[in-house]
């Protein structure tokens, strides 16, 4: 579990000549069971990861979509234990995939974060992703996910300068989480010009796979990111597809579908046909 | 592989200092060890450390102390400026958890066996150096001893974590200690002196020669402590990030190169005697510094106790203590080369001063404001629009002041390379809550002439209103160091604690714990599950979940304390004020003066309380009005 499971999803996906898919949904969204139904989809139309979002008042680093899609959760009584009763019950009903928690960082420190870690673990989470909370801050939660096997995933921006970039990328564990625009999340209309230089600088001082997330909604959008980084993260657009539709698991089922078809990278062979 | 960095501790002359940078040294100490011959009194370092910094000095300064109390240690950090505390004592592991990251400790293991367990207790930083591996001494001794140290027990430690490895280094044994060893770095006192506290030049360049002929393969787990990335290549931060253990930087990690940037641009303009000039320059003949301090005689004899002397930062241009901050900022923007402010505001009266401010520096302005505050404010939202500030309502959460933050970040972090977040209060992430306390410290450096010119005397007691606290941590910083001025903040009561409509973090111990709100750790509302909770004042500039983080740092080390007013306390002493002295304070202001209403009759005529009277109240009239519907309640 954890640190492997991760390894192993991006390295199977790697395999298979394509970067892996990592939707994000929000726990709880619109209600419990609604969620688990549509993580069930998400995890049945092909993702290699999951990321799961802990609702918190005050989400500093989300657009509008995560914004809103959290404080419904929130009003529908969703809390931080039953997040873990959530992804408990995901495991439970066979999703396979490695799951990481992501959530800000005073609902977890309201928890206790030892007894965070032990408890995500238990439920089957195999990492965290806390996006308030940089290197410098993260000794203690830090110790608490080494002693439970989980990753820690450090975020990295196109604002971070080479030396610190090095930093990010020697302390991170399962992966490094690159943002790609400087700003919050949400779907946008391009993907920023600067992109492919901010995750060749990235690749020069990782130790982990890279996976690349803000911004990215369309699956032309995914294979773009797909051919330069080892993960692509979709979160707002699902959000959306699911609050528009009227048939939510299958309209997440197939965004996830359609995004997963969109990841895979051109074959050698492929290359080398066509040179002859 | 890297180099060994090399500490050299014992630092007592500011000769000594310069000899060993130019050594090549990465780490300079200072014992504050009074029984050491290599004693150094923290105000004799502190002004050699600012000295070193002027010059450029990029080396971490550490602080060694034996046996002293975490909040002593702390304040000695911040009076000298210096980054690290080096623990040499018996002090237990929970003094290194109260420092935070600032600390790590000195261990002197007998054995390897002793080594791995001291450190399992001790070994708390996740960036080198974590611990410092000594030789053994007898009892009573803390190192220094010039002996050498078990260099397998110290080898067992450096497998596991990046350590400092000491005792009875010399140049010339030096490299065999890290072959054997394998340390993050080395520190080294006598082994590089003339004579007990002198260092020689000739000796300390050697001896960092010898070691950087060395490389140390770190053995230490390299996903967990960086071999080639030490906390110290990034950004040598030069401010403490935390007091105590409140602060820091809790912020996604786009803003963190901003963080760092306006930090070398704050502390290259508090140095800047050009800045300092033209900042003064614009206090005095623009905002009307220094503000008048007045003997509020009637309210006095009303009280029929105590002496109230108030601060009159109701005087102050734009109607509030804000514009200290607000132009302060606005100058240090200017200098970052940023055209365009942003700004937070919930009464409005930080939101005016920025838009004030931005006008006379013609600079783009934007405010983020909630849309519950705009109803409750229309006025201040007009002055900010005829002062050509853009207004940006802010609809999400609460629509309130916790609201305008995070919406004000969330611009931030989008448009961070050419904007500056001109952060209101003594709040948000590091180094904000020391930036907004140094630019409102004018406050109280006037306050204490004044009161020593007019009373004669200290004050007994000193008082201000704390929504994040920026006019109390202003009034408060001059009188820190005078032991017989209490300091007394008063929170927004509301409806009363019980009620649970209010904004009381210290009063309130169920819902008010310490977390984490707009990237500072300190007291916050929030309910079990770490939601932050909603709050409630009369006075939008106190309704705020969270308090500046110093200021509960100065609560848990005991040197301020806090109390609280209810909505009503503060419309009665509104009322008040009114009629014995002429002034119409803000509703946040009252806060204030009721609460020195309470005190006062407690205390002799001969004793002074100071209460800072942090704006004025033309803003609140509708509110007040409306709340007493015509009907004064004060007769």
């Amino acid at each position: 579990m954890g640190l492997e499971q991760i390894a192993a999803a991006f390295a199977a996906a790697r395999n298979q000549n394509r970067a892996a898919l990592m939707p994000y949904y929000t726990l709880g969204y619109p209600d419990a069971l609604t969620a688990i139904a549509v993580l069930q989809a998400i995890a049945a139309a092909g993702a290699d990861l999951i990321e799961l979002g802990i609702p918190f008042s005050d989400p500093l680093a989300d657009g509008p979509t995560i914004q809103r899609s959290t404080q419904i959760a929130l009003e529908q009584g969703i809390t931080v234990a039953g997040c873990l009763a959530l992804t408990d019950r995901l495991r439970r009903a066979g999703v396979s995939q490695p799951m990481l928690l992501m959530g800000y960082v005073n609902p977890i420190l309201a928890y206790g974060p030892t007894r965070f870690a032990a408890d995500a673990a238990a439920a089957g989470a195999d990492g965290l992703i806390i996006p308030d909370l940089p290197l410098e801050e993260a000794d203690e939660i830090a110790a608490a996910c080494a002693a439970h096997g989980l990753a820690l995933v450090y975020l990295a921006a196109p604002t971070t300068a080479d030396e610190r970039l090095a930093w990010l990328a020697a302390a991170t564990t399962g992966f490094l989480y690159l943002v790609s625009v400087t700003g919050v999340t949400g779907v946008r209309a391009g993907l920023p010009a600067d992109l492919a230089a901010f995750i060749g600088r990235a690749r020069r001082v990782a130790r982990t796979p890279l996976a690349v997330g803000f911004g990215i909604a369309t699956p032309a959008q995914a294979h773009a990111v797909s051919q330069l980084a080892d993960g692509v993260i979709v979160g707002s657009a699902l959000i959306n597809a699911v609050t528009n539709a009227t048939e939510p698991v299958a309209a997440a089922h197939a965004l996830v579908r359609d995004l997963r078809a969109a990841v895979s990278r051109p074959s050698i062979s492929h290359f080398g046909a066509s040179r002859v | 592989m890297q180099r060994v960095k090399v500490k050299i501790c014992g630092i007592t002359t500011l000769q000594d200092a310069l000899a060993a940078l130019d050594a090549g040294a990465d780490l300079l100490g200072f014992n504050f060890y009074p029984p050491s011959p290599r004693y150094i009194a923290p105000a004799t370092c502190a002004e050699l450390v600012r000295t070193l910094r002027a010059h450029g000095a990029r080396a971490v300064m550490v602080g060694v102390f034996v046996n002293r109390p975490p909040a002593e240690v702390a304040a000695v950090l911040d009076e000298c400026g210096l980054d690290l505390a080096q623990l040499s004592g018996d002090e237990p592991a929970e003094d290194l958890a109260l420092l935070g990251t600032r600390a790590f400790k000195a261990l002197r293991p007998q054995d390897a066996d002793q080594a791995v367990a001291l450190a399992a207790a001790y070994a708390r930083r996740a960036a080198a150096p974590v611990l410092l591996a000594d030789a053994a001494a007898g009892a009573g001794r803390f190192g220094g001893t010039g002996q050498v140290g078990d260099w397998a027990a110290a080898a067992a430690l450096a497998a596991a974590w990046p350590i400092l490895l000491a005792g009875g280094l010399r140049p010339d044994n030096v490299a065999a200690a890290i072959a054997a060893v394998h340390p993050w770095g080395v520190d080294v006192a006598s082994g590089v002196e003339s004579a007990p506290g002198r260092k020689d030049p000739e000796k300390m360049r050697a001896f960092v020669t010898a070691a950087n002929g060395q490389n140390s393969y770190l053995t230490a787990d390299a996903s967990r402590f960086t071999s080639d990335v030490s906390r110290f290549t990034p950004h040598p931060s030069r401010l403490p990030t935390k007091f105590g253990a409140f602060g820091g930087q809790f912020v996604p990690e786009t803003l963190m190169p901003a963080l760092a940037e306006l930090e070398t641009a704050y502390l290259a303009c508090r140095e800047d005697t050009a800045f300092q000039a033209e900042l003064g320059e614009l206090l005095r003949t623009y905002v009307g510094r220094p503000t008048p301090l007045t003997h509020a005689r009637r309210l006095t004899a009303h009280a029929a106790g105590a002496q109230i002397y108030l601060k009159r930062e109701d005087l102050a241009h734009s109607g509030a203590h804000k514009i200290n901050n607000a132009l302060g900022q606005a100058l240090l923007a200017k200098r970052l080369g940023k055209r365009r402010v942003i700004a937070e505001t919930g009464a409005g009266q930080h939101g005016v001063a920025t838009a004030t401010a931005c006008a006379l520096l013609g600079l783009e302005c934007v405010v983020y404001m909630g849309t519950v505050d705009m109803a409750r404010q229309q006025p201040n939202v007009q002055r900010m629009r005829l002062l050509g500030a853009t207004v940006q309502p802010v609809d999400s959460g609460t629509r309130t002041l916790k609201d305008a933050v995070n919406e004000a970040i969330r611009d931030w972090v989008t448009n961070v390379r050419d904007t500056h977040y001109l952060l209101g209060s003594a709040l948000g992430p590091h180094p904000y809550p020391t930036i907004v306390r140094d630019f409102q410290a004018v406050i109280g450096a006037e306050a204490r002439m004044q009161i020593m010119a007019q009373a004669g005397r200290l004050p007994d007691v000193c008082m201000a209103c704390v929504g994040g606290g920026s006019n109390a941590i202003g009034l408060f910083h001059a009188f820190r160091n005078d032991p017989g001025v209490r300091l007394l903040g008063v929170e927004a009561g509301g409806a009363g604690i019980a009620s649970g409509r209010h904004a009381a973090r210290f009063a309130d111990v169920r819902l008010g714990r310490p977390g984490v709100l707009h990237g500072t750790y300190t007291y916050v509302l929030q309910d079990a599950d770490g939601q932050i909770a909603a709050t409630h004042s009369i006075s939008a500039g106190l309704d705020y979940a969270a308090v500046g983080p110093e200021h509960a740092w100065l609560r848990q080390i005991g040197r301020a304390e806090y109390t609280v007013a209810t909505d009503d306390e503060a419309l009665t002493a509104f009322q008040l004020l009114a009629r014995t002295e002429g002034i119409l304070p803000a509703l946040e202001s009252a806060h204030a003066v009721a609460a020195a209403m309470r005190l006062a009759p407690t205390l002799g005529g001969d004793q002074v309380i100071l209460v800072n009277l942090s704006g004025r109240g033309d803003k609140d009239l509708d509110t007040v009005l409306k709340t007493l519907d015509g009907k004064p309640t004060w007769d």
